[in-house]
């Protein structure tokens, strides 16, 4: 198949982009459609691209290549492996769902909102399908700038403070990163003399698995990424961006930034991090299991105490996040498929959650637990669906949160027993906070809050249905079927724990 | 001197003449704004030709004073923009303040004549000659709103610090001759080339090697010697705000080359030091003082002084070794200026009515009120923060990768130099937050820019827009740095 299927992908989104911005901003409705449109041909491409992957093969597939920047070897180069053709699918996934989900929450300058959602889609994509590494740079940043505006313009009350804290946080990492990947393909160039292919992935990694990067310079340049990837996953200590983000974003936002941008840097940590720098990676392997650990029991604790019922999942990030640092660094192939999982899980449960509580503040234009009580008899569709994701994030069996913690488990018991059991003992704590949540917001008596909002507190609409429905599913699927995603998993993770210098096992 | 002579300095006559015109143009219809931009733009294109005509020729001319070669083209080239950009961004706002336009934009090509005399100097005295041409006419400029105090005040402090700093760098010149004995870029690098054979350096050769750095420090605002700045860029009229933070700087970087690199590159391991030190001072400063400002003028000061702090670590992985350093210095320097006049420009056209503040205030709601203007503010401003793909992230690129091929304290001040850019993003986005996130003080929308400002504007984001992603424009810097390495 000669069709630059990747590109397309990744690019089909500015078409729509562009429309839009040749539309009248007088006709929010048309350009609503159009952004819905183009992210629904955006995901039927990437369904297209999951179907003709070919499980089997081995190394990147669909490559294209073209040189850009000759004298520096810059390509544009992409290709997917099973992981990232996982993650373009739950991208473009939560795209059209977060499209769908702003129609009626944003009124306000609709069409510079839908061409923020656009160019982030373009960003987020590339980055999972970019092969070189200054490519790869640019698409990670491109990201950054229409989150920037859709949490800085359609967010809540202290939106400014949470997108400037987001922005600076993520700007000290990345650029770090720059410097760490200029290094890097210089030290490429110093060692064979000439710039070609100095940013391209595999040449790098091959490069990389001679044990060509001395152990000094490994230490320095792993450092600097891991600490871009740090801030994105995020792990503690550098977290605490994403509370005030994931509470201050528009509903939209938040699906996308616990859905995709988290996954990110679990992403960068898996697909560039430790292959390049194998040797800092195990010299760092115990600091970072020891934080993930930290992240997972933190998370949880401190979810328990959240009055805010956006804080509370954003917390709850933190600790479902930490299983998959936890995975991918104690180096097992099971581990490492549940790492995976979890990332494709937490994006479906966490977005859901998000998408949930978007609706109850559309109605309420509050998010306080406290202020909440009997949402079940007022909002009986609302609240069962609620009481599924929930049950779902706490990691339910027969449903697709408790597959991947339990591979997590698995296999970093071999590993690190007592971490371990540790990190699952978490769970419990997460069935807590979750459910003591609903508790208090599902069940009870109507709250006189609530019931002061009278004829407002209108069950879910279709649209929202839309929106929910096909999660649900999903989540269903995977939890039953988990085979679906692993058998994506098994090359790529092969590749990684080669790369990562412990062998096939 | 004869007809060759001439022809090599062509545009430097050429930008002489057009100014002349622009004063004839100015007597016969006094006072009248269109005649003199009529004639100013016309002038700018016949220097454009002379500059288009001049390309890939590689002369030396009056005795080996002046040296025409890639680098003074790409140099010209440079300064032309630089003007264009000023007049177009000018002719909207000195009119409705009563600023005469044909003053203005003759005293501005006297400045540019001056400044391509820098670009292919070779001999000391021709050097600080252009230099001083380059400047004097900066001082009126600075002071050209003369019923506007702050104007005065920023023109007096520019033009006292500008003589002082000028008397430095000659006194540093004077040493330097009287070490090598000759005034001829060359015959000095020769002269130090065998002094750096010898390992030792001559305590007069360090004094007078003091003395240029210093004075050069003076000209492109380095920390500490950057006091003058913030008035002068605040106090001038917006236009010549954006002239003074591109033009007289890209000028001081020319003297950098043409002396430190080709006439002091022989004992460049001597001055590595004082620049990673002036670098890293420069760029920290310049952004810590640039968070605390509420003016826009004034932040865009302290930012065109933290932007010298990251030329300089272009400068610095040369003298560290490395000779990409120079082509990234060039780069820098052009995107540079499309960005940040471009910024300006933004400023200008919201400044139109006189009495309006360059506050911060003043950007509240500009997303809603003028959307194509905010619009290329975020832009310019993005690119001054180095977002990719647009040309400040390239410039800060290649500078990085030059240091961090220089090894050592270069690559230290590309890490500083990083995280320095992370600071920067908060004062530049902060504008951004005005523009799209508060409310407007005044509703309503405001009345589109005119047709200069909006091809001034058009131009800048064109180039901020475009610059990095040709590699034909990555070609003609490299030619231009070639030349000083061979």
């Amino acid at each position: 198949m000669n069709l630059p299927i990747l590109s397309l992908i990744v690019f089909s989104p500015l078409v729509g982009a562009l429309a839009i911005a040749a539309l009248p901003s007088s006709h929010p409705n048309l350009i609503r459609r159009t952004a819905l449109a183009t992210s629904l041909v955006t995901w039927g491409l990437s369904l297209l691209l999951l179907v003709a992957f070919s499980v089997d093969g081995a190394g990147f597939q669909f490559g294209e290549a073209a040189d850009w920047i000759p004298d520096l070897g810059i390509q544009y180069k992409l290709g997917v492996d099973g992981l990232s053709v996982l993650l373009i699918v739950l991208t473009t996934t939560l795209t059209w769902i977060s499209i769908l989900a702003s129609f009626d929450p944003i009124k306000t300058r609709v069409k510079e909102y839908m061409i923020s959602f656009l160019v982030l889609e373009i960003g987020m994509v590339g980055v999972f399908v970019a092969l070189d590494l200054f490519l790869f740079y640019i698409f990670w940043e491109l990201v950054l700038v229409p989150m920037y505006l859709i949490i800085g313009i359609w967010g809540g009350a202290n939106r400014i403070y949470a997108t400037m804290k987001f922005v600076l946080y993520t700007l000290v990492g990345s650029l770090l990163m720059l410097v760490a990947i200029l290094a890097t393909a210089w030290t490429h160039q110093a060692a064979t003399g000439s710039w070609a292919h100095a940013f391209d992935f595999e040449t790098l990694q091959a490069f990389a698995a001679a044990g060509s990067f001395g152990r000094d310079f490994q230490i320095l340049a792993f450092l600097a990424l891991f600490l871009a990837f740090a801030i994105k996953v995020p792990m503690f200590p550098f977290h605490t961006w994403l509370p005030d983000a994931h509470t201050e974003a528009p509903t939209a936002g938040s699906v996308i930034l616990a859905g995709v941008l988290l996954k990110l840097g679990a992403y960068g940590l898996i697909r560039f991090a430790i292959p390049l720098y194998p040797e800092a990676a195990h010299t760092f392997a115990w600091p970072i299991i020891v934080l993930s650990l930290v992240a997972i029991v933190y998370g949880a604790i401190v979810s328990i105490v959240q009055p805010d019922l956006k804080r509370l999942i954003a917390y709850s990030s933190v600790s479902h996040m930490g299983f998959v640092t936890l995975g991918i660094f104690v180096f097992s192939a099971t581990a490492y498929q549940g790492a995976i999982l979890q990332i494709v899980n937490h994006g479906m449960i966490t977005g859901g959650l998000f998408l949930l509580v978007g609706m109850v503040y559309e109605r309420t234009h509050d998010r306080t637990i406290a202020r909440m009580g009997g949402l079940g008899a007022v909002l009986p569709i609302w609240s069962t669906a609620f009481g599924f994701f929930i049950l779902a994030s706490a990691g339910l069996p027969g449903l697709s949160g408790f597959v991947g913690e339990f591979l997590v488990f698995v296999g970093s018991f071999v590993y690190a027993p007592g971490i371990a059991v540790a990190a699952i003992g978490v769970m419990v704590l997460a069935a807590t906070y979750l459910l003591w949540m609903f508790q208090r917001v599902g069940f009870g008596p109507v709250s006189d809050f609530i019931a002061g909002l009278g004829d407002h507190m209108t069950d879910m609409t279709r649209t929202e249905l839309a929106t929910i429905v096909p999660l649900a599913a999903l989540i269903v699927v995977f939890g039953l079927f988990p085979g679906l995603i692993l058998d994506f998993l098994g090359g790529p993770a092969r590749a990684f724990l080669t790369a990562a210098g412990v062998g096939g096992s | 001197m004869n007809w060759s002579d001439l022809s090599c300095i062509a545009p430097v006559v050429a930008a002489v003449l057009a100014a002349a015109a622009v004063l004839v143009v100015d007597m016969a219809a006094p006072g009248r704004r269109r005649p003199a931009l009529i004639a100013a733009l016309a002038g700018l294109g016949a220097v454009a030709l002379t500059v288009l005509a001049l390309a890939g020729h590689v002369e030396t001319a009056f005795d080996g004073a002046y040296k025409l070669d890639d680098l003074t083209v790409f140099l010209d080239a440079l300064f032309l923009i630089v003007a264009t950009l000023t007049i177009l961004i000018a002719g909207e706002y000195l009119e409705p303040r009563g600023l005469p336009m044909a003053e203005f934009a003759a005293i501005l090509l006297f400045a540019i004549a001056g400044a391509m005399l820098i670009a292919g100097a070779a001999d000391l005295l021709l050097l600080f000659v252009a230099l001083e041409l380059m400047v004097l006419p900066g001082y009126v400029l600075a002071g050209f709103a003369r019923h506007d105090p702050y104007s005065t005040e920023g023109a007096i402090k520019y033009f006292l610090l500008g003589s002082f700093s000028s008397a430095i760098l000659l006194f540093g010149l004077a040493y330097v001759w009287g070490i090598t004995g000759s005034t001829r870029v060359d015959a000095v690098a020769a002269a130090l080339a065998d002094v750096a054979a010898t390992g030792k350096i001559a305590p007069g050769l360090a004094l007078g090697l003091a003395f240029v750095t210093t004075g050069v420090a003076f000209k492109m605002a380095a920390v500490p010697f950057h006091y003058w700045t913030p008035d002068a860029y605040q106090g001038s009229p917006t236009p010549v705000t954006a002239y003074l933070s591109v033009g007289p700087k890209i000028g001081a970087f020319a003297i950098a080359l043409r002396l430190l690199v080709a006439a002091l590159g022989p004992v460049k391991e001597d001055w590595l030091p004082v620049l990673v030190v002036l670098a890293a001072v420069t760029m920290t400063m310049g952004n810590l003082v640039a968070i605390a400002q509420d003016n826009v003028k004034r932040m865009l000061a302290y930012s065109s002084i933290a932007h010298t702090g990251y030329i300089l670590v272009g400068l610095a992985a040369y003298a560290g070794g490395q000779d990409d350093g120079l082509w990234a210095i060039l780069f820098y320097l052009s995107a540079y200026t499309f960005m940040n006049m471009g910024a300006f420009a933004v400023v200008a056209a919201l400044q139109r009515k006189p009495g309006v503040s360059s506050n911060i205030a003043t950007f509240a709601g500009l997303g809603r009120r003028d959307p194509w203007l905010g619009a290329l503010m975020a832009l310019f401003l993005l690119s001054l923060t180095g977002i990719p793909p647009l040309a400040g992230f390239w410039a800060k690129a290649y500078v990085i990768v030059a240091a961090i091929e220089a090894g050592g304290w270069p690559a230290a001040l590309a890490v500083l130099a990083m995280l320095n850019a992370a600071a920067a993003a908060f004062y530049y986005l902060r504008v951004v937050v005005y523009m799209y996130m508060r409310e407007p003080a005044v509703e309503g929308r405001l009345a589109a820019p005119g047709l200069l400002s909006r091809a001034g504007l058009g131009a800048a984001a064109i180039g901020t827009l475009a610059f990095g992603i040709f590699p034909a424009v990555l070609t003609a810097v490299g030619n231009a740095a070639l030349v000083l390495v061979g």
